[in-house]
């Protein structure tokens, strides 16, 4: 008898099909991966499980009986707890408190919170003082500080996600021996993960979505980490063909090297574009960062990078990962956010020059067609491949020679996608130099002309161009090492 | 919706604030048929005159997402120094000059400790209230000092094409502050700042600098604000200015800036500091206690906030 049976699960945001009737088991006792490539639909059968998202349509049995959850909180009462990537502690209260947050007696004694906490502690063998702050903590130590605190709302259903991408190799064994004993309790655990090695170490069955859709549930001992790269890859389709460069002159060298971040150094040539790929944790993500300026250190062609101004005097600039947080001030018009980087040089006199700012915007609306192109509409109000589209002109109106570009694409949606790829591919045609951090394989193939891999802080590959995506694919979740 | 049809909260979130200062003065101008006379306009703008000074500086350091809490003990400091170097026989001319300086120095010094020290501008500037009060009253060991010569007096009491000097003075330094806020490179970089510090650092702005500056123009502020309120007194008093700070931030939020930074300008605050000003003027006009005065008055800073709260178009 299957602990949870998801049937038909069917859910659409706008025009786009996030899932398109996928079917999911799971027992209790077991550890059952879920995998696919990015938008394959795993984080969003995920919310529907955890309450977060109302399906569309399909049905969810618990134990024999039909449920449907319109909150957290509903799915939470029935045992369904979900540790999320982005930790969800507060830091400034103890372990303890945070172990019971929510669930807390109006009156505890100290010493029975601490005796609780200790217990629960003890549960999933973690020997930290219970009444230390958790802000002190190192980030692994607070992620199984979650799963604790997930196993003190006696939870049936455990949901991690990517729960290793930020723990070190040791505490990443200290989480397998808590899963471990938490599956011998009888809890049902799924288990997101883009690295096939976790997979085939931890999980019993594993679930293939893509696109979202199912296409296949393996059990782990009668599979092979090959056959679940070609259940995610499907039958590649390029959809995106980077034409064949000319002559080759070298823009200079990147040196970086970080807290989590082996020393590397990348040569670029104008018109090239080097892909960063390797999932999250894998040090990938730290690079672009560190090239521009805002951690760890840097350099390019041997003189230091030591911050953003530093980086953008000398033609170096950053299309941030998030471009709410980092790249826009959102209540500025467009207008005034592709200002941003190059006021110095549209003042005249110490005032702005309202002409010469008109003409730039007016540029840039046109050259990146954007939509509406109203230079004086806030950029709030535009969607959000404009709204990127708006942090690519403010980089580019520094006439910058290197483009760092980190998940250039994220949230938008697919047709201004297409867009973007074309205006990034034009760049490199008039002689920039990029680099593409991303968590999309697609949109690397697509892009680029040669792909660092990285994993564990360091590069282990260098792929040249035409690529195979089983090939690419394989490298990046380590499915390469245990063929 | 017909593109015919009046987008009502549109038009209340631009207007609605020059709206309620009309309706405001229609309702006492019935009240009292002393209000709405010449002489008594020119009277309410003189009395907003130093509150406004103020605000203009406090305005540029709100929508830095700031906040200058020091600026009424900076007044009385800088007040005394100039007063006292004119006395002690400097030129009037230097010795405002020099008072002028003195503000933008001790802004400055705000401005260092938040900029670089990355202490929360409120404690930077409590400290400096107590700090500025303190040398204000060791410099003239309390006593006011009095003997100021004329042209301490032109700039508080003189006149120019019939309206007094602080009006005068006030609508220059709203117009150069305007003129900062909007025309520079300076002026963009602090709604940038305020409205999303990060990205101003990605994109290259000198953040810390910038920071600085808007305390600096506080201080400058406050100390011009000094000259005013030596010359309508004829003297300089150490304990001037005692709470000055928070009419001045009332003006700003009443006036429509965002406490969270990144949006409103000095026009705003201009009228925000005449519906403070109005509203003083009328109920000293109807004989309200002055008891009463300080109740309605923060009633009326309540009201206006939860107004813009309720028609402030939410982004998404």
């Amino acid at each position: 008898m299957a602990l949870l049976r998801m049937s038909e699960v069917q859910k659409s945001f706008g025009q786009v099909v996030a899932l398109a009737g996928v079917d999911f088991e799971l027992e209790a006792g077991e550890v059952h991966a879920l995998v696919g490539e990015n938008g394959a639909g795993k984080s969003t059968l995920m919310k529907i499980l955890a309450g977060v998202q109302p399906p569309d349509s399909g049905s969810m049995v618990l134990a024999d009986r039909p449920v449907r959850f319109a909150s957290v909180n509903e799915a939470q009462a029935h045992g369904i707890v979900m540790v999320y990537q982005e930790l969800a502690l507060v830091p400034s209260l103890s372990v303890a408190e945070n172990l019971f947050l929510g669930k807390l007696p109006p009156l505890v004694g100290h010493a029975a919170l601490i005796r609780r906490a200790r217990e629960r502690l003890a549960e999933v063998e973690l020997s930290l003082d219970p009444g230390s702050e958790v802000g002190r903590l190192g980030i692994g130590e607070r992620q199984l500080i979650e799963i604790a605190r997930a196993l003190a709302r006696e939870g049936r259903i455990l949901v991690l996600d990517e729960p290793t991408a930020a723990l070190s190799a040791s505490e990443s064994e200290r989480l397998f021996g808590i899963i471990a004993k938490v599956k011998a309790a009888g809890v049902g655990i799924v288990y997101i993960s883009h690295r096939l090695e976790e997979v085939f170490r931890v999980a019993d069955r594993v679930t293939v979505l893509r696109d979202g859709q199912r296409v296949g549930t393996r059990r782990v001992a009668e599979t092979s980490a090959d056959e679940i790269v070609q259940l995610m890859v499907g039958k590649s389709v390029r959809r995106h063909h980077r034409a064949a460069r000319g002559e080759e002159r070298t823009l200079g060298t990147f040196e970086a090297a970080g807290p989590n971040l082996e020393p590397l150094s990348i040569d670029l040539s104008a018109g090239e574009i080097v892909g960063l790929a390797g999932v999250i944790g894998s040090g990938r993500e730290r690079i672009l960062p560190t090239l521009f300026g805002l951690e760890g250190s840097a350099s390019w062609g041997g003189a230091p990078l030591r911050s953003p101004r530093d980086a953008i005097r000398r033609g170096i600039v950053l299309v941030p990962s998030d471009r709410k947080t980092q790249g826009l001030v959102l209540d500025l018009s467009v207008q005034e956010n592709v200002s941003l980087s190059t006021l110095p040089r549209l003042q005249r006199l110490g005032f702005m020059d309202a002409r010469r700012e008109r003409a730039q915007t007016r540029h840039w609306i046109e050259r990146l067609s954007l939509r509406p192109p109203h230079p004086h509409k806030p950029v709030f109000e535009l969607s959000g491949g404009n709204q990127q589209k708006v942090v690519i002109a403010k980089t580019l109106a520094t006439e910058p020679k290197v483009l760092l570009l980190d998940e250039p694409t994220r949230g938008v949606d697919v047709g201004a996608r297409a867009e973007l790829y074309d205006v990034i591919d034009g760049l490199s045609q008039r002689g920039l130099g990029l680099l593409l951090s991303s968590s999309d394989t697609e949109e690397l193939i697509g892009l680029c002309d040669r792909i660092l891999v990285f994993r564990g802080g360091r590069v282990v590959t260098e792929l040249p161009s035409p690529f195979v995506y089983e090939e690419v694919v394989a490298h990046v979740t380590g499915a390469h090492q245990l063929a | 919706m017909s593109p015919a049809r009046i987008n009502w909260r549109e038009v209340f979130a631009r207007f609605g604030l020059v709206m309620a200062l009309v309706a405001l003065v229609a309702i006492l101008s019935l009240l009292s048929d002393r209000f709405l006379t010449p002489s008594n306009v020119v009277n309410v703008l003189r009395q907003i005159s130093i509150n406004a000074i103020i605000a203009c500086g406090m305005t540029v350091v709100i929508i830095g997402r700031g906040i200058d809490l020091s600026v009424g003990s900076l007044l009385a400091l800088t007040g005394v120094v100039g007063a006292g170097l004119a006395v002690g026989g400097l030129p009037a001319g230097f010795a405002i000059l020099a008072a002028l300086a003195l503000g933008t120095a001790l802004g400055t010094f705000n401005g260092l400790f938040v900029a670089y020290a990355g202490i929360a501008p409120f404690i930077v500037t409590l400290a400096g209230l107590t700090i500025f009060r303190g040398a204000a009253l060791a410099y003239t060991d309390g006593r006011p000092i009095t003997g100021l010569p004329p042209l301490f007096l032109t700039l508080g009491s003189g006149t120019f094409l019939g309206l007094p000097a602080p009006i005068w003075l006030m609508l220059a330094f709203l117009l150069v502050t305007h003129v900062i806020l909007r025309f520079t490179a300076l002026g963009r970089a602090v709604y940038a700042i305020g409205g999303n510090e990060e990205a101003a650092r990605l994109s290259g702005i000198p953040v810390r600098r910038v920071k600085a500056f808007t305390f600096a123009y506080s201080g400058l502020a406050a100390a011009l604000a000094a000259m005013v309120l030596n010359g309508r007194l004829n003297s300089a008093q150490p304990s001037a200015g005692v709470m000055f700070e928070l009419d001045a931030i009332a003006a700003v939020v009443v006036g429509g800036t965002s406490l969270f930074g990144g949006r409103g300008g000095v026009f705003g605050t201009l009228v925000g500091a005449l519906i403070i000003g109005v509203i003083n003027n009328g109920m000293n006009l109807l004989n309200v206690p002055s008891f009463y005065q300080q109740i309605v008055k923060g009633g009326v800073i309540l009201a206006a906030l939860l107004i813009e709260r309720i028609v402030a178009t939410r982004r998404t």
